[in-house]
Formats: C-alpha cells, structure tokens, sequence
C-alpha cells in the first residue's frame, strides 16, 4: 500500500484566469475521489480516475492527504481562485464525505472557489455552510458551482450526450445557488456526439446565449476523444471527428460575453483540431483570448487564410446528419 | 408516376432511368440530392452511425423521402423507393463491416429500391458502390476534394502540391476550375460504369479497377466469400465474353457454379474411357483447329474431358454453355497453385464419383501437374501421353494407338445439356438433331422438343420439350393471357433455382408460355416493377 504521504491529487497547477475583467492567479486541483455517480456521459473519460472498492480503505485520510500535499505544496499567498474538480460532484455526499468538504472549505477561506457539481447535489442549507466557511467578504461571489451543462438542448444532453439532467434541474440548481448567495459557472460542451459541425457550432452559440442569463461563468470546452468511451468508439470507426479550431473561434466570436475557454488536446487528433498548420496560432490566439477576453482578437484569427479553412466552410455547409463526420 | 425503371442488372448492380422533376436521367447517377429531394432537409440532430441504433427512434419517425435503409434497421416493406444509406462513406474503414452491412442492407430491403449512398461517390470507388448496388449519388465527395484543392482521377487523387498540367484537358480544366474538373471526372467515371452494366461486364471492369485499393481488392473477396449471399444475383447465361484474367476470377459465382454443377448435376454417358484433353482459344472448343484434328484421331473412342482455367472440367457436351464457350484468359501454360488446388480438387471429386475403366490424359504444362497430383490421391490409373510440341501433335499417333480396339460412342449433347441446365435426366432414344451447329432443333417422331441457343449454349424447350422436364423452374402468374412480356407484378410464384438467363415455363390458369427469365425466381416474386421473363410462345388453355 502507498504510504499517506505520498498521496497527491490527480492534478494540481497554478495559472492565470481572467475575473471580473482583470487577471488573478489561481490553483486548479484535480482531486481522486470515489467518482462520479452518475458516470454514464458518452463523452467522459474522467470516469475511470477513481479509487476502486479495494482501494476504499482509509479513503478520507486519503482525501486529507491530498489536501494536506496542496496545502503544502502551494502557499495560499500564490493565489486568489481556486478550482477544484474530482470530474464529478463535490457536493454529492456519497462521492466526498461532508466533513472533508469542511476542510476544504476553511483550506481556502477567503478565495474565490469554483467547485465542480451535478445540478443534483446543490442544496441552499449545504452551500451556505459551505460558504460561511470560506466567505471572508473579500469577494462578492465567494463561491461557484460548476456545472457541466453542456447544451441547453435537452434533446441533444439526453441523446448525445446522456447527461441524465434537463434544463428544469438546471434552473432548480441556479436557483438553489443564488438562494445559498453562490454563483454558477457553466460549462458548454462544443460538438458533443451525433451532431454535424454546423449542428455543434449553432447548439453551442444558442447554449452561450442562453445560459448567459443564468450563469455568471461560461466555460466553452470542446469535446476530446478520451480513451474507452462512447465517443472514442465512434472515433475509431469513423463515426466523430473532434471539433475544428475554426468552429471553437466562431462560436466564441458569436458569444456576446467572455467565455473561457482554455481548449484541451487542441491541435491532437483527439482533440479539436484544423489541417496541421494553422493549429498552433490559432490556439495560441485562444490562451490570449482566455486571458484577456479580447474578442477583436477572435475576430482577427477568424480571417486568417489557411488551405483547410475552405474545407471548414465546405464542412459547414454540406455536411448532415446522414453524412458525417466528412472529415478525420 | 413511377420514379424510375430498372432496365439492367449485372449482380447487385442496377441500371436503368430515373424521373424527376419530369426530367429523365439514366441511374447509377449523381445527383444535387438536396434540389432534388428538398425532404433531405429535414434530417436534423438524425445521426445514426452504421454501428448503433441509439437514435434510431427519430429517423422512423420521419415519412419523409428518400426514406431511410440501416443494417440494423427495420426491413424496408415499400416498393419502388430510392432509400438513403446514412454515413455509408464510414463504411470504408472496415471491409468486413462494409460486408456485413451490405449484405444485411440488401435483405432488409425489396428488390425494385434504388439505394443512396451519401457523400460516397468519388470517381476512384464509384465502380464498387455500383458493384455493391448502390445506384444515387450526390456531389458532396467530389465537392469537398475540391474544397480541399484535391484532383480527382480515375485512380487516384493527387495532392494540391502536384502539378496538374497535362493529366486533363475537360472543360473545367481548360476553364481553371476544379469543381467542374472533379464533378466531371465522376460523370465520366458514372458512365463507364453504366456501359459495362449495360455490357454485362461490370466484375471485370471492377476486377481491374479496384486494384489500386485493397480495400476495394479485399471487399470484392469478401463477397466472393458470400456465395450463398452473391448467387443469386448473377446470371447462369449471358452471351457476352467472359474475361478471366486475374486470379479472382476463379473465385467469380459463375465459374463455381459452373465447377459444381458439373460436380452434381452432370452425370457422365457409360463410357469406359475418359480422355483429358487441354482447351484452345477458340470457343466453343471443337471450332479450334487442334479439337478438329482431336476429334478425327479420337472418333468417338472415349469421353472428352477439356481441362481447363478457370473451369476445371468442361466435358465435350457442355462446351457450349457459358462461361465455358464464353471465357478468355491469358494463355502462358503456366498455371498458380491456386489454380491447381481448386481444379485438382474438382478432378478428384469428378473421378471419385464417376467410374471410368481407362483415363488418358493428353495434357501438358500446368493442367497435367494437376491431373497427376490429382490421381496420385485416386485408385483409378491416368495414362499419360506428353504432347512434346502442342503445334506439330508428334503425339497423336500415340493417342490413336492407345485408343485401338476401344467402341465409338456418340456425344450426346442434348442429354449433357439437360443435366447441367435443368437438373433432369432424359431419355434422348430416337431424338434428332436438325440444323447446323449451334442453331440445332431438336425432334422426336417430328414434333420439335427443343432448340439451341447459340449464344448461350442453354436447350430452349418447347412446350413439349417442358413435359419432359416435368415440375421445374416454373413460374406461376395470375389468371391472364400474356400480351408480350410477363412483368413482375404479375407473378405469385417461382421455383426458388430460377437465375437470370434460365428457360422457364410460365403457367397461369389461363394460359402457359415459354420464355426466358430475366431476374432470378425470388426477385420475380418479391418485385414490383419490371420484366420478369421475356416470352417465346404463349398458349391459351381453352375453358373447359
């Protein structure tokens, strides 16, 4: 058995995040917990980055120890937001025994905290405790529940993406964390499964509009291919094709508010990708974007000229649901 | 009005003409689909990969055209459709999926449907989707290469950065524009396609178009490897050259049909002596000049067997009958192992089961090598005699001499013919053959049974000749007197062994005909729309 000192959580950095239109310096930490419940999204790879029935025992001591490693390994001096994610729900009880969540909370008092949650396990009593740990007034919105909503669509989050949550639970939620004094960050998935380029482009900038009215927050992520999933299986047989760069640039460009967006495995086959060339700029143009929320900027890498741009459009224009993806 | 008229199949593949918009057009084709069918539209957030039926519950939904036609779909009931493959194009990842799907596509839906196959045609695979009996296409492949600055060829697509000069002067070529280049190389390769329909010779133009592929090499195989799937579609007769020139096509439905029904339905005269002989360009055999100096030495002596590639065994009387008088292959002597392991597999079953008292092979080069292996595993004796200089026969006398003192018997062709074509057994006592060669009518006590046909060897029986068949390929209609032809709408049975090119016997309670089928007995029954056979003669049964 690995001794408790050297548990650490999955993932753990510290980056730069634009807030409330300045830019603050914020930890990220990937906790390993008992995992999502729900665990069905077609999507997801995250799923199998939990402790097994085996692996059980001592578990909040293990949930301390990863604390206990961030704590030490990050002087709360460095910074003023703190993420944190188990790619499930810290809220859910069964996932996080509560009085770990306490822990948490008076680990990083006085931060602002993004925790990540099912629409499901957000509670007015539970968040509010929550944030009387943490809230020190120094922050208008100590507090953040992320959710991974996804797409407004209640279709497309049933049948693409079988979320297992509607759009109603999702207000029911909101509602919850304004009641609790919390705010919401959403999470927008773009080109979920079953969906052509243009289909993915059009739900994620309807989902931007929406959602805008409810969440303080929009996280615009577009879909990788993870190992062992549904959308992976459908990769390898030619069935999906990760979103293109250009799409990612659109939908941010038609979003009337900053949307952050920090693209995972951009520039990969498994992840949102163009021809090859023009990758590398354009991805470089988002991580500015997602510092600066300078949407001329988008705007600019959108009349770049590539050979593969004509292909994007061509793409958008023809390809349907009976025909696609037309490209890998 | 109808949408389109079936006038050619050549195995899975259909041709014919298409009517829209009050316009004619000949299919297989490529179409502006969404102009066409503005229905298309309307599939939206329908996604439903080859694999899974997840969201299979909206596209049933839908009644919209064309309607949709999925491996693990619902059987299409309704006739005369064209039916929308979806994502057919991520079928050509995996040949054994390409496989499975067809042939599951093909069972779930009626003969008389055109299919679509989406974003799919490109003038280097065209000729497979035909050939898999896809018969609508669009432009969207070919579009999107010339999105991507790709070249279409016949073969190949060439890269943006190779210079096109030279490789094409069509009318988009000369006007510098790709798009008309790549949608007019997909005509032209569409065309190509629809004339060896028309032809009869679509598996050679594939045989020798999908070699720049394996894939397309291996999905022709693996069809091959579905003859129970594949047999039905292919004719027994057609009067048209039949090239075996690449080693698959010993794998090709008719040369194995013809190799097992040698096997099964022939039954040999009561010869005591078989004689092996090799085959000669020409066809039939026994117009070649070596088969006439054959004939003049063997006189009847023994039963003549042609050895042969891609046939295996084609005895004297079949000789006629196609593929046998059909077939051309390069002629080098030299013969695969592959050749030689189906053909000696064929002698030895054909010896096995059929006694002679002497064999004597009169071969040479590969055909002898398969002959000895194949005997060396048999308790029958192959007298041999080499053919040193196949032009000069130094060896025919030897031939005579080894034939002395053996009894002349007469080939009896009609008999042979019977067997093999109608799977039946007659007594030919007192038949004779009137006419020249191969136009000849048959008579017994002057009442003609049968006549030759000259282009595909097959006995054309009268109604006469159809008593001495008895219940065979029969096909049923409803109460009426044929004028011309028996469409298929008209037909309520058909014996199931009914292919494409057979002589059948129409039978209604109105009237019987004579005729020849024109798609296979299932096709008949299951179709709509169509000639199902062509009339010879009709005769009214009088009320009683």
């Amino acid at each position: 058995m690995v001794s408790l000192e050297e548990v650490r959580p999955l993932a753990c950095w510290t980056g730069t995040d634009y807030y409330q239109g300045e830019n603050i310096p914020s930890l990220t930490i990937i906790l390993k917990t008992r995992g999502c419940n729900w665990n069905r999204c077609l999507m997801c790879g995250y799923r199998f980055e939990r402790y097994s029935a085996d692996e059980l025992l001592d578990f909040e001591a293990k949930l301390n120890a990863q604390l206990n490693w961030v704590i030490n390994n990050y002087p709360s001096s460095s910074y003023s937001m703190v993420k944190i994610y188990s790619s499930g729900s810290l809220f859910d009880p069964k996932e996080v025994p509560s009085s770990f969540l306490s822990r948490i909370a008076s680990a990083f008092r006085g931060k602002v905290v993004v925790v990540e949650t099912r629409p499901e396990f957000i509670e007015e009593n539970k968040l509010e405790t929550f944030i009387s740990d943490i809230d020190t007034g120094a922050w208008e919105t100590p507090l953040y529940c992320a959710i991974g909503l996804e797409t407004t669509n209640d279709n497309i989050r049933d049948k693409c993406i079988d979320k297992g949550f509607s759009m109603s639970d999702f207000f029911c939620a909101a509602e919850e964390a304004r009641k609790a004094g919390a705010g919401v960050k959403a999470y927008v998935l773009l080109k979920p499964p079953y969906l052509t380029e243009n289909e993915s482009i059009e739900d994620s900038a309807n989902t931007i509009r929406e959602v805008a009215k409810i969440a303080e927050l929009i996280s615009l992520n577009p879909c990788t291919v993870q190992k062992n999933t549904n959308v992976e299986f459908l990769w390898k047989r030619g069935g999906y094709r990760p979103p293109y760069l250009w799409s990612v640039l659109e939908v941010i460009s038609r979003a009337d508010i900053f949307v952050t967006c920090d693209p995972v495995g951009a520039g990969k086959v498994r992840g949102p990708h163009n021809c090859g060339k023009c990758d590398t700029s354009i991805i470089d143009g988002i991580r500015d974007y997602n510092l600066n929320g300078d949407l001329s900027l988008i705007e600019a890498l959108l009349e770049i000229e590539c050979d593969c741009k004509d292909e994007w459009e061509f793409i958008c224009m023809k390809e349907r649901s009976y025909c696609m993806p037309l490209t890998h | 009005m109808r949408l389109f008229e079936i006038k050619n199949r050549d195995g899975l593949a259909l041709a014919g003409h298409l009517t829209l918009d009050g316009v004619q057009t000949a299919f297989p084709v490529a179409l502006d689909m969404n102009e066409k069918f503005p229905d298309l539209m309307h599939y939206h957030h329908d996604n439903l990969s080859l694999f899974q039926e997840k969201m299979q519950e909206n596209w049933s939904d839908l009644q919209i055209n064309p309607g949709m036609l999925h491996p693990g779909g619902k059987p299409v009931t309704r006739h005369g459709d064209i039916l929308l493959v979806p994502n057919w194009h991520t079928a050509f990842i995996n040949p054994r999926n390409y496989i499975e799907w067809l042939v599951s596509i093909r069972l779930k839906s009626p003969p008389d449907t055109l299919w679509y196959a989406p974003a799919c045609a490109l003038p280097s695979n065209v000729h497979l989707l035909v050939y898999s009996g896809f018969s609508i296409f669009d432009w969207t492949s070919v579009d999107l290469k010339s999105a991507q600055g790709i070249f279409c060829l016949q073969g190949c697509e060439l890269p943006k950065v190779v210079e096109r000069e030279g490789f094409c002067s069509c009318e988009g070529c000369r006007s510098g524009s790709l798009l008309l280049h790549n949608r007019l190389a997909l005509l032209s390769e569409l065309n190509t396609v629809r004339y060896y329909i028309y032809k009869q010779q679509l598996r050679e133009y594939v045989e020798s178009r999908s070699r720049l592929s394996a894939f397309q090499v291996t999905v022709m195989r693996l069809l091959d490897q579905c003859p129970v799937f594949l047999e039905p579609f292919i004719p027994v007769t057609r009067s048209v050259q039949m090239l075996a020139t690449t080693e698959d096509s010993l794998q090709r439905v008719e040369v194995k049909r013809f190799m097992h029904r040698v096997l099964s339905r022939y039954i040999p005269p009561r010869n005591d002596v078989a004689i092996l002989i090799p085959c000669s360009a020409r066809k039939p055999y026994s117009t070649s000049k070596s088969h006439r100096r054959l004939k003049h030495i063997i006189r009847g002596r023994g039963h003549e067997l042609i050895i042969t590639s891609p046939l295996g065994i084609v005895p004297r009387e079949l000789e006629r009958i196609y593929p046998a008088a059909h077939y051309d292959v390069p002629v080098t002597g030299y013969w695969s192992q592959e050749e030689k392991k189906i053909i000696g597999a064929q002698i030895h079953e054909y010896f096995k089961n059929n006694q002679y008292r002497r064999v004597i092979a009169y071969l040479e080069g590969g055909a002898l090598e398969t002959v000895t292996a194949a005997f060396s595993a048999l308790e029958v004796d192959c007298e041999i005699i080499t053919r040193d200089d196949p032009k000069k026969d130094s060896m025919s006398g030897e031939l005579d001499d080894a034939l002395y003192g053996e009894k002349r018997k007469r080939s009896d062709i009609v008999r042979g013919t019977c067997l093999y074509q109608f799977d039946t057994s007659i007594n030919t006592e007192n038949f004779i053959l009137k006419g020249y060669s191969p136009e000849e009518r048959v008579f017994r006590n002057k009442m003609q049974l049968f006549s030759f046909d000259a282009h595909t060897g097959y006995l054309r029986p009268t109604f006469q000749g159809w008593d001495l068949i008895k219940d065979k390929y029969n096909v049923c209609i409803d109460p009426f007197i044929p004028q011309g032809d028996i469409l298929a709408p008209g037909v309520v049975g058909a014996d199931p062994q009914i292919r494409e090119g057979d002589e059948v016997i129409v039978r209604g309670k109105q009237a019987i005909a004579t005729g020849r089928a024109l798609m296979s007995g299932d096709c008949m029954v299951e179709s709509t729309q169509g000639v199902a056979v062509k009339v010879r003669k009709v005769m009214r049964i009088e009320p009683q």
